[in-house]
Order: C-alpha cells, then structure tokens, then sequence
C-alpha cells in the first residue's frame, strides 16, 4: 500500500472526471428536469414542483406502460427463477467435463448481440413462424394467431434475454452449498418439498438474489425486445421513453421515466447489496469465533 | 432414481433448445434461397450472405460500430488502467466515491445515458454525432476496464513492485517491468468484454445517431423495420460466429472466464 | 564514518497517516553485525525495517549508511536488500531472470551478466533450476531464489522480514544455516524481523526488542535470555511468573509477600518455571494442571499470589491434580528487572 496521496489522485482522477463529465452530470441534469415545472413545448423551466410526476401517472396508458414494465420484470423474474433451479440442478449433478461444456452453452447466448437474438422470435412467432404452422398443422387454431407484438412475445424473448444470467447464478450458489446438506435433510426425514424450502432455499438464498436482480433489473431497462416484439402499440418504460422523446419531443416525461427507471434499478442494486454484506458480516462472525 | 435420471437430460434438453434453438434456426435462415425471411429456409444459397457485403449502410454503420468498440475500449483502458492502479494499490480518501463514479454507467439505463449526452453535450457545446458517440462507448466501457483490470491488479501481490524497486528500478519502471506482464492477460481480457460490449450496445447509440452515422446494431433495427428479407438475419449469423470466436479464442488462449 | 555506526538511526519517528508507529528510535548497528529486531505483532519492527529500505516517507530523524545520511535517498538508490516474508518473487520470470533483474538494471550484459546470475544462483544451490518460473518451486526454493536475487546486488545491509515463518521445521533449521553461512562468507551486514524469541535467540548477534514503537532493550542472545531488564522482555523470553517489588516484598494479587534470601532493589522479579522450587518453601499451592514434557514435568498451580507456572524433572514423584504443594520463589535465582510495566 503506498502513500503518496497526490500520486493516487493523479493516476485515479482522469477516469473519474470523465466520467463526471460524460456521465454523471447530465444525467444528473436530465433526471432534475422532471421536478421542473414543465412548459407546453416540453422543455423544462421555472421551479421545482412534483406535477411532471403527477400529470405522467395520470395519463393512463403511462399507467399501463408503468405497470406492464412491472410485471413484465416481476413475471420474468420468477419463471427464470423456477427454470433457473432445475436447470441449476441439473448441471451441477452432471459429471464436471460434461458440466464445463453444458455450462458454455448456456453461457454462449450471452456473446450473441441481442440484437440477432431478438430477431429470431421474429421468424419463430411470427404469423408464418414455426409456431403458427406447427398449430395449424396440428389443428390447434385454425388462422394464424398473433403472437407478435404481445406481451407474451415480450416475456418470451425477455426470458431467453436474462435466463442464462439466472442459470449461472444459482449454479454457483449451488456449488457453494455445502455438499452433505441436503443427504442429511433427507436423512433427518425431510420430504425433496422440504428440502427445497428449508434447506436449498435458505442456503442459495444469496446466488437468487444475485441472479434475481440481474434479470429484473436488465428486463425492466431492455430497449431491444421490446421495440422488436412489442411493436409501437405494446410499450415498456424504455420504448415509451423513446417514443415521448422521438415522436412527442416531450423531454419532461422522459425524465420522468428516466427518474422511474433509475429508482427501479438502483432499489434492486442496493437490495444485491444488502444481502451480500448480510453474508460477510456472518463470515467474520464465523472466523471471530475460530 | 429413475426420474432423475429422466429429469435431467430432458431439462437441460429444454432449456438449451429454448437458449440456442432460435439462433440456429437464424443461422438456418440466413442460408435460405427465398425472399423473405422464413423457416424451414426454402432452398440452399449464400446469395443473402453475399447481400450483407454489398449493403452500403450495414459496410458504413459496421465500420462505426468497429471504430467505436475498438477505440472506446482502447481509451477506456487508458483512464481505467491508472484509475485501477490508483484503487488497488492506494489508500486513497474518497476512493468509494471514485469507485462508484466510474462504475456508474453500468448501473443506469443506456437509453438514459444517450438522451443526457445528447441534451447537455451534443446540443449545447455543439459535439458533432460521431465525438459524442465515442464518448458515451467510452463511459459505458469504462466499469468494465475498472472491474477486470482491479480484479486481475488485487490477484497481484504489491509488493512485487517493492522488490523491483529495491533492486534499482524506478516507481514507473517497476509498474512496466513486473506489473504490467502479470496484468496482461486482465487487459486482453478487458479489452474484449469492452469490444462485444460496445459492439453490441443499442440504447446508448439510439438518440446518438444521425444521417449516415450510425451503429451496426441500430442500422440493423432499423433495416428490418423496412425490408424483411433474410439479410438481416445473415448478418446476425455473422457477428454472433464472430464474437463466438473470438470469446472461445480468449478463453483458450488466455482463460478469459477467471477475470470477467 | 566508523564501523561501530555502519548504519544508524537517528530519533527516527515514522508513522502511518497520523497514527505514530514508531518515535524517537535510536539504533546503531556495525558492520558485518547479524541483528534481530524482535517483537509482537505492531511493535514496530516491520515499520523500522521498511524505513531502512525507504519504503517508508520518514516523519522525522534520520537514518545513515555507510556514512551518508540516506534519510532522503530513494529505495532504488540505497543499495539496500530486502528479503520479503512472502518472497516477492516476479511471477511472470524464471529463477534466472529474477536473479538477473537487478544486475541488468544496473547496466550488466553479456558474459559478466551471466557469471554473476550463474554464481548466485549457486550459492544458493539451485543449479539446474535455472529456467523455471517461481510458481514451480517449494516455499524454501522461492527463499532461496529471494536471497540470491538480494545477495547478487552486493547490498550494504540485507534485510529479511520474518524469513524462518513460512518454513516448516525442518526447513527453518536449514534455513538458519544457510542465512549464517551466508552472512559469514560475504560479511555483509544483516538486519532479520521477527516475533519468535527462539528464531531471535539462535540466529542473532544482538537482539533489539521492540514494543509499542520503542526499543526495550537490546543485548546478545545471553543477556536477552538470561537477563531481561523488564517485565515485558522476561514475560516475551519464557519467564512465566513475573512479579512487581514494593519495598522489597513481592508484589502480587493485591498483597505484598515476604520473599526469603537477600532481594535486590530493583523494580520486579521474574522466574523460569524450572526456577521455581517446588515441594518446600514458605508458599502453599493447589495442583489445577499438570503435563509430561519427556525431560521434565509442568506443574500448573493455584496459589494466593496467582497461577504460578513450575517444572521439575521427569523422575522426580508425581503430585496428583488437587493436591496442595508448598513452593518457593528464590530471590537469588530471580532474574531482576529495572522497569516493570
């Protein structure tokens, strides 16, 4: 460790006033503009005031954004959490050169812009997609129904987005998990239900989190599914930020957005936060005793 | 036993198909003789292949992406190095704040990101479109340069630097000499998450693009927005074999997984 | 410049930030001397000993070498090696490369290059291990590589950070033999820090023990071991029933005990537990603990002035857990001590 304070600034300093200045202030800027009085032409200007906030939440298809956004991130959350365990589970009980090689294709998705990735939904939901054949083939529906453009297909291209995130996630938590935990749960008379709650659970409790808030926070701040597969009817908080600056000019509401996005995100990073010092401070704990 | 031994192949079935089934039934389609995009691809040809080369805006925007990942990381690296250094090797005041400044851009949306340039950069100092890109690739790079750069930095003992400079060596020749060939692969490594970052960013360039300047990625949306022939779907083909390829290269050659 | 003062330190005060971790020290150290700073962890000796490399901006006093005041002179200008604890091996070169890093610095090529790599590296004995990378060899091997990279720069003080912890025993007895010879055959002036006593007593010329900051005392091996000046001294060398005098009575658990033979006037007196007499005398004790150590045995008991730790010899009978024992402290066996603290 040296000391040289100056030195430390000097070396630390161009990286950091960069990103100030390129980052930090006009974002800054742009998220206190929604508490300006908003004048008709959407620039902002007079006093502070909370009526950008209100006008936005007034506007009921700002509601339904707000809340498709939520539940979007919610819906998306939770069934990569399900599917993320089984597949977890199913990875770390493989034979480790196996598991090095599954582990990279569940991995590979992540090197492919998401861009490509998107698109294929495109030829898979599409009114002549697979999809569609495969029902009229099978009789299940007899004209081609649309998927596209839906929340479903949002959900759907979301889920293949962020799952790979959830899958990593837990596979390490599940590696850390100390190896008999779950023979002596089972041992001791706990059901595989039982074991599941009151042991896996508790004990991956901080790799679900981790992996949780990865894809809540990268489903409620996506730009690109959305704006393939949800169209310019079904809007997320992202598209609709789009929208209102590209086609409505209307700065205040996008910094309301921003505002609402940034809280999102930043609520869920605090919360990663909290969970992984919870875990330190039970370690040193632990090593204070030895 | 015999439901596990059913359940695991037929989840990790399910869930790979589910990953990588669209990718390569875009890799399929890219391959296809027909007009429009489609699948099963009618017939086998290279002709939309051959297509991606002769566009002249995917030629333009592919070369703005390229230039931007490449020198955005490079210049990334320039500040996140020192930055880096100054972290791991200081007991600096305020080093938290300086942390978490520089990381930052990870954390915020990029659409956010691109609109505040955009609003108190581009248009108030009069940045032209192309500077004001380069500098919000850089921004976006930057936590990614820090991160891998500090974990490879505390991976490396310190006092190395002590021992090199009590056998002669000057404070800035020791970080040359012995800092720099342990940190080596640390960098390559950030360098290349910051490229298949940069390249592959979209919300950050969208309010950052004007009349022919644009990203790949962003041309990309916007051509199937009007054309929906397999093109786009060749190109995506492309680029994915090429991050592939260079991502399992970096692996191999450098273990790119211990540092990202 | 004189050989007494090879190296001096002059009202050295250092600190970290504004946290003082070593004032006023004065130390004068000759040339060819094999010195041990001793002490417990945050005494101050690994703080001294990176000041004399430079590593560390001194606060104030100052440090000379050979007759410079190198106070002010960088770490790459003082001729100065150091040996860290964990090696400080560069990771990404060989054994040869390592030992040649200095030389080269130094503007060394070609053949005269190569002869002092090649001999350093044998006299540390590890021909033919030339071409690997330090990840390759044992903990002692890393040392070994470590002192030869330091000894090739012919430095006017070595330096060595705890050089016998990372070793296992019988590492540490070779080790200790290797860093003698090697004092001995080049003559160059060593300085060693460590908190083991034994390390100290084995090695060292003179012994400088250190605590809070300051220097305790300083003394041969024989003066350290048989004569501590202080409590914390006796208690840091193996008295284990150390006691404070007032007017000339034992000072102990809030009492004053009448010691028999002549006491001297000093501040305390501090016994061995083989120093301690044990079956007669003016005091009782209780057995709470007993062990067998081969030679002797340990006897652990309760008595008014507190636990007093006893050892007699293995063949003499032994007294059960509980039984009550009288014992002595003999003054004249005592070792006195000036301060108490």
């Amino acid at each position: 460790m040296f000391q040289n304070r100056a030195e430390a600034l000097a070396l630390a300093l161009p990286a950091a006033i960069f990103a100030a200045a390129v980052f930090l202030v006009p974002v800054l800027i742009l998220l206190s503009e929604g508490f300006r009085s908003a004048a008709v032409d959407g620039a902002a200007g007079g006093g502070w005031t909370l009526s950008a906030f209100t006008e936005f939440f007034s506007s009921s298809l700002n509601r339904t954004v707000f809340l498709r956004t939520l539940r979007l991130g919610a819906i998306v959350t939770v069934v990569s959490a399900v599917i993320g365990y089984a597949a977890a589970f199913a990875i770390v009980s493989l034979k480790p050169s196996t598991k090095g090689k599954i582990t990279g294709l569940v991995v590979l998705p992540l090197m492919i812009s998401p861009v490509a990735r998107t698109y294929a939904w495109i030829v898979i939901l599409g009114r002549t997609g697979i999809v569609n054949q495969a029902f009229q083939a099978l009789g299940i529906s007899e004209a081609p129904l649309r998927i596209l453009f839906s929340e479903t297909a949002i959900f759907i291209g979301l889920l293949q987005l962020f799952l790979p995130l959830m899958i990593i996630s837990l596979i390490s938590a599940l590696e850390n998990m100390p190896k008999d935990a779950i023979a002596a749960a089972r041992v001791l008379g706990a059901n595989w239900f039982q074991v599941f709650w009151k042991v896996i659970l508790p004990l991956t409790r901080e790799g679900l989190v981790i992996g949780g808030t990865l894809v809540f926070t990268g489903s409620l701040t996506a730009y690109i599914t959305p704006a393939i597969l949800g169209g310019s009817k079904v809007l997320m908080l992202e598209t609709l930020m789009y929208q209102q600056v590209s086609v409505s000019n209307n700065f205040v509401s996008a910094s309301v957005i921003a505002f609402i996005l940034i809280v999102m995100s930043f609520a869920a990073n605090i919360l990663l936060k909290r969970v992984a010092t919870a875990r330190n401070r039970v370690r040193t704990e632990a090593r204070g005793t030895q | 036993m015999t439901a596990r031994n059913f359940f695991i192949p037929v989840t990790l079935f399910l869930v790979i198909a589910f990953l990588i089934g669209p990718f390569l039934i875009i890799v399929a389609a890219s391959f296809s003789a027909g007009e429009t995009l489609a699948f099963p691809p009618q017939g086998f040809s290279l002709r939309w292949i051959a297509k991606v080369f002769t566009v002249e805006s995917f030629r333009a925007s592919f070369a703005m992406s390229l230039f931007l990942a490449i020198g955005g990381t490079a210049v990334a690296l320039m500040l996140g190095i020192p930055a880096s250094y100054a972290l791991s090797r200081y007991k600096l005041p305020g080093a938290e704040v300086i942390r978490t400044v520089v990381s930052a851009p990870i954390i915020v949306p990029g659409i956010i990101v691109g609109l505040a340039l955009l609003r108190y950069i581009v248009v108030p100092f009069g940045v032209g479109i192309t500077p004001a890109l380069f500098l919000a690739h850089t921004a976006l790079v930057l936590p990614y340069a820090v991160r891998v750069v500090s974990a490879s930095l505390d991976n490396l003992r310190s006092d190395i630097e002590e021992a090199a400079v009590l056998l002669g060596s000057s404070r800035l020749g020791a970080f040359f000499r012995v800092v720099m060939p342990n940190i080596r692969g640390g960098i390559l490594s950030a360098f290349i998450l910051g490229f298949v970052t940069s390249f592959n960013q979209v919300p950050v360039s969208l309010f950052l693009s004007g009349p022919g300047v644009r990203t790949l990625p962003v041309d990309m949306i916007a051509y199937m927005e009007i054309v929906f022939d397999p093109s786009v779907a060749a190109l995506s083909s492309l680029l994915a074999f090429l991050s592939i390829g260079i991502v399992f290269a970096a692996e191999r050659f450098l273990g790119f997984s211990r540092y990202v | 410049m004189s050989d007494l003062k090879y190296l001096s330190l002059e009202k050295l005060t250092l600190a970290y930030g504004d946290t003082v971790a070593v004032a006023d020290l004065d130390l004068d150290i000759r040339r060819g001397e094999l010195i041990a700073l001793l002490g417990p962890s945050g005494c101050g000796k690994t703080t001294t000993m990176r000041a004399i490399a430079g590593l560390l901006t001194v606060k104030s006093g100052h440090v000379r070498l050979d007759g410079a005041d190198i106070t002010h002179v960088s770490p790459n200008k003082r001729a100065v090696g150091l040996v860290f604890q964990s090696y400080a091996l560069f990771p990404h070169l060989s054994v040869y490369e390592n030992v040649a890093f200095g030389l080269k610095l130094k503007g060394l090529r070609g053949a005269a290059l190569d002869a002092k790599v090649q001999s350093g590296i044998a006299s540390v004995g590890l021909n033919g291990f030339a071409n690997r990378r330090p990840g390759e060899l044992s903990g002692g091997q890393q040392q070994r590589v470590a002192l030869a990279r330091s000894m090739v720069m012919e430095p006017k003080v070595l330096l060595l950070d705890e050089p016998l912890s990372n070793l296992d025993a019988r590492l540490r007895l070779e080790m200790r033999t290797e860093l003698q010879r090697v004092q001995k055959e080049t003559g160059v002036t060593m300085i060693f820090v460590t908190h083991d006593q034994t390390e100290a007593l084995a090695l060292a010329d003179r012994i400088v023990v250190m605590k809070r900051g300051a220097i305790e005392q300083i003394g041969s091996p024989q003066d350290i071991y048989n004569r501590p000046q202080s409590s914390f001294v006796a208690d840091f060398v193996g008295f284990e029933n150390v006691f404070a005098l007032e007017g000339g009575k034992l000072k102990a658990n809030g009492g004053l005990y009448d010691l028999q033979g002549d006491v001297p006037a000093v501040a305390g007196l501090a016994w061995r537990p083989r120093m301690v007499t044990l079956g007669s005398g003016p005091f009782q004790g209780k057995v709470r603990g007993t062990s067998f150590a081969g030679e002797h045995r340990e006897y652990l008991l309760d008595t008014p002035l507190g636990p007093i730790k006893a050892e007699v010899d293995a063949s003499q009978p032994m007294h059960d857990l509980g039984a009550e024992l009288a014992f002595d402290l003999p003054a004249h066996r005592a070792a006195p001590l000036a301060s108490f603290a």
